[in-house]
């Protein structure tokens, strides 16, 4: 099959994935939450002022005609507005999931950068005190929660040397409006310090012990002894010729790490009060939000779908014999 | 003959003794009892106040469980399908609530429709006849003993149990602003607080934090307190209601009632919006004109009882009542706000307003400055207020957390001067520890209630509902969950709320014996297994 069959139809099963999720959702939050009035109980307001409110949410209308309307204005890119906000899911949406990429991307490279080279080093100095050290700690970050690092992290940072920023993004008060105006600050690097390097502790992990493991059984290969026998450099035998070829399953967890950062941490981003899409997320599902619940959810899995699409053709350049089938 | 006849006493002695037999069988055990209530996670006061319940009723020979339930699911059983036999739920103190009104709809038998304020299904004609007397009743005095009297009708009939009233305790930064005073039921976020607060420091800005964001800035939209405890200080009323929660002139001059139903409002001179546009009578008469046109279900309740409203001259406006209402001048004036006709006339549909579109031009004593969704809203002092000479402030900051914990650390850093919202249990100590922290703490007139489903056994009887109430150890709540910071619950009237507060009703104090003696005298024993029978 030719790469470019294979790519429409990849398309076309990520456009078949994406609609049967968009029809999941927006019956599964119909049926499963509380009606979106519900909250309205606790101000006090009547059976019939709620269902004045009701229907200017469209809630009136039969199911079907809902689920039409919903579809017909997703193929356009509209979400429709939010119950909560009374603003279009779409700019909110796009502005948290901004702030949370910005966050979880920082992150992530930061992880990926130590952690692979380390994990290769690791493997190289397998059985020492330094390897020993280093799957401890990359293991204790992994299974320590994060809201607890996080604690101590602004405990450390914030309260006691009070050189780091414990919430938000910038510092009051401030006047930048745009995206890249805000992130382009020092002021706002200041912030996500600490936030983003409790993330990439936890993140850490992952790439180091894969890397590290795979490597271990890549040394075991012929060609590494081939390698060693041409009388190479062992430096080089570690990162041109083992190296590459563990990178695979790295690759792969990268692209799912990726995939599911758009849904945020909404630990992390609760503990820094960090305004991100975790937290809209969470909000959205309590308030019964649901076209902001329904649109969040189709962003990450539209995240997902379309990495995993990437690492299918990533794969094919990274290792030649993996053919398109 | 004598043999037959002893023979047929001997078949109705042996009927007699097999009816009373069957008697004593049908004595049925109690159906056992669910208790409703949060989830651990969301209140754990009002998850552990369930099982401080369920361990005494258990005593009393009852089967009860506890049912932690998501809020959200709770309210919708509570009230939407009134599938409970007890739940646990509660209402926040709201300053318009300090007129007695709302906290007594809650007992009105003509709220007890599936959605409406009294789940719980209590029905008394006395209580609603002095319910409608007292919403009539235009002298204060003669109100106010229409209040009390409901109070003390309704108290021992024990249809909703007030547990207890809690102190709020807030904090806030004593180096960087002074003259900070708290008020019942809203703590330090009130409207008054930004208005009296003196700047200790070069940075006038007062900077507030809270875990709680406006559903929306859109004052024909928002449904949540939070958006009007922010909206009211740049959209101005009529009234205000003074820390001492008494109606007090603000951009009204006078209101003089005319008659019943029939309101005079003459404004102050000289007021402006904050585009430099006078106030006049055309723009409160359009406000509520346009409040009553859009359907903007929040107000409504404070707005029922308006017929409609005309000005009479450039600064006179006339209300027209379709009924008499005591509560008008007190809520419906001090809480809807004055919008420029000149802007708002223009729209039609206001629920469809994108943030950015949402006209922000008030006359109150700030101007809206700007807001980030998630992060800051901001306000700047608006010097052309009648009031500004007195405003030290030159600007009020809400800063958004995503809880509590972010607040306090905020609080302890100095990254902001007071808190919205009040502290929690742990956190109160550590406040009052820090030299640069003032910790405040003031009543609370909202209540978290137990509320019996008067339509299921065994609250459909009134003995049960008094004896269980009696085997509630309210005081251990408070000492325990609340940490002696609150008081223990009599009337649906707090006690803060003094003028309307009864102080003499039935106090239903925690008496084991003295539950089971009520249950006894209603005919209820207890079986062999120690379970609660009749």
């Amino acid at each position: 099959m030719s790469r470019r069959s294979y790519l429409i139809r990849r398309a076309l099963q990520a456009f078949v994935s994406l609609f049967i999720i968009a029809t999941l959702l927006f019956f599964l939050f119909r049926a499963g939450l509380p009606d979106p009035t519900t909250a309205l109980l606790a101000e006090g307001l009547s059976p019939e002022q709620r269902e004045m409110v009701r229907r200017s949410f469209g809630l009136d209308q039969p199911l079907w005609q809902q689920y039409l309307l919903f579809l017909q204005n997703a193929v356009q890119g509209d979400f429709g507005f939010s119950f909560h906000y009374r603003a279009p899911v779409a700019d909110i949406i796009w502005e948290r999931l901004g702030n949370t990429m910005v966050l979880m991307l920082t992150a992530i490279t930061i992880a990926y950068v130590i952690g692979v080279p380390l994990g290769a080093w690791l493997s190289w100095r397998r059985g020492t005190r330094a390897d020993t050290t280093g799957i401890f700690v990359g293991l204790m970050f992994r299974s320590a929660p994060m809201f607890w690092t996080g604690m101590i992290g602004i405990l450390v940072f914030g309260v006691m040397l009070g050189f780091l920023p414990t919430s938000g993004m910038r510092t009051l008060p401030y006047t930048a409006t745009g995206f890249f105006d805000k992130i382009f600050t020092l002021d706002f690097l200041w912030h996500l310090a600490l936030p983003a390097m409790i993330v990439a502790l936890y993140y850490l992990g992952s790439p180091l012990l894969i890397m590290r493991n795979t490597m271990l059984e890549v040394y075991g290969e012929d060609f590494i002894e081939m390698a060693r026998a041409k009388g190479l450099p062992e430096r080089r035998i570690l990162y041109n010729h083992a190296a590459r070829n563990a990178l695979l399953p790295v690759v792969t967890q990268l692209a799912v790490t990726i995939g599911l950062a758009a849904g945020g941490q909404v630990v992390v981003e609760v503990v820094f009060s960090w305004p991100g899409l975790g937290r809209e997320i969470l909000n959205a599902v309590r308030t019964s939000d649901f076209p902001l619940a329904q649109a969040s959810f189709l962003v990450m899995a539209a995240f997902v779908i379309t990495l995993n699409l990437l690492v299918d053709i990533l794969y094919s350049t990274l290792d030649p014999r993996v053919s398109f089938k | 003959m004598l043999l037959r006849k002893n023979i047929l006493g001997l078949v109705a002695t042996t009927t007699l003794v097999a009816a009373m037999a069957t008697g004593a069988l049908a004595q049925e055990r109690v159906p056992a009892i669910n208790i409703d209530t949060t989830t651990e996670a969301y209140d754990p006061i009002r998850y552990e106040a369930a099982y401080i319940i369920a361990e005494k009723w258990r005593e009393l020979g009852l089967e009860v469980n506890v049912r932690p339930t998501e809020f959200s699911t709770l309210l919708g059983k509570f009230y939407d399908q009134q599938d409970f036999d007890a739940a646990i739920v509660g209402w926040s103190g709201r300053i318009d609530r300090l007129d007695p009104h709302f906290y007594l709809g809650t007992l009105d038998s003509r709220a007890t429709s599936l959605g409406a304020n009294n789940p719980g299904g209590y029905s008394n004609p006395k209580v609603d006849e002095l319910f409608d007397a007292q919403a009539r009743e235009f002298d204060t005095e003669a109100r106010r003993d229409l209040v009390h009297e409901l109070q003390e009708t309704y108290v021992p009939d024990a249809p909703v149990i007030v547990l207890f009233y809690r102190d709020e305790v807030v904090a806030y930064n004593n180096t960087a602003f002074g003259e900070m005073n708290a008020m019942a039921g809203e703590g330090l976020y009130s409207e008054w607080t930004p208005m009296q607060a003196q700047p200790l420091t070069d940075r006038k800005t007062l900077r507030i934090g809270g875990p709680q964001e406006p559903d929306n800035l859109n004052p024909l939209a928002s449904t949540s307190v939070w958006g009007w405890k922010w909206m009211r200080l740049y959209y101005d009323r009529l009234v205000r209601l003074t820390p001492d929660v008494e109606p007090m002139n603000w951009m009204a001059a006078s209101v003089e009632a005319v008659d019943e139903t029939t309101i005079d409002v003459t404004l102050r001179e000289g007021l402006t919006f904050h585009d430099g546009e006078p106030v006049t009578a055309e723009d409160v008469a359009f406000t509520f004109g346009y409040y009553q046109a859009q359907d903007y279900a929040y107000f409504d309740a404070y707005l029922a009882p308006v017929d409609t409203v005309e000005a009479t001259g450039d600064l006179t406006v006339r209300f027209n009542l379709k009924t008499p209402s005591a509560s008008f001048a007190n809520i419906a004036l001090s809480q809807i706000p004055i919008l420029p006709k000149h802007i708002w006339e223009a729209i039609e549909n206001p629920g469809d307003l994108t943030p950015e579109q949402i006209p922000t031009v008030g006359s109150g004593p700030f101007k809206y400055a700007s807001y980030n969704r998630g992060e800051i809203m901001s306000l700047e002092k608006n010097a052309d207020h009648f009031q500004a000479d007195d405003i030290a402030v030159d600007g009020v900051e809400f800063v958004i957390y995503a809880d509590m914990e972010g607040v306090f650390t905020a609080l302890q850093t100095q990254a902001i001067d007071m808190t919205a919202w009040r502290m929690e249990a742990g956190q109160i100590p550590l406040a009052e520890s820090a030299d640069h922290l003032s910790v405040v703490s003031v009543p609370d007139f909202g209540y978290y209630h137990m509320t019996y489903n008067t339509r299921r056994a065994p609250f459909d009887d009134v003995a049960v509902r008094r004896a269980l109430t009696k085997a509630m150890d309210r005081e251990r709540m408070v000492n325990v969950l609340l940490d002696g910071r609150g008081e223990v619950g009599t009337s649906v009237i707090a006690p803060v709320n003094a003028f309307w507060h009864n102080p003499f009703v039935e106090t239903f104090d925690f008496d084991m014996e003295a539950a089971k003696a009520e249950l006894e005298e209603a005919g209820y024993s207890w079986d062999s297994e120690g379970r609660l029978v009749k």
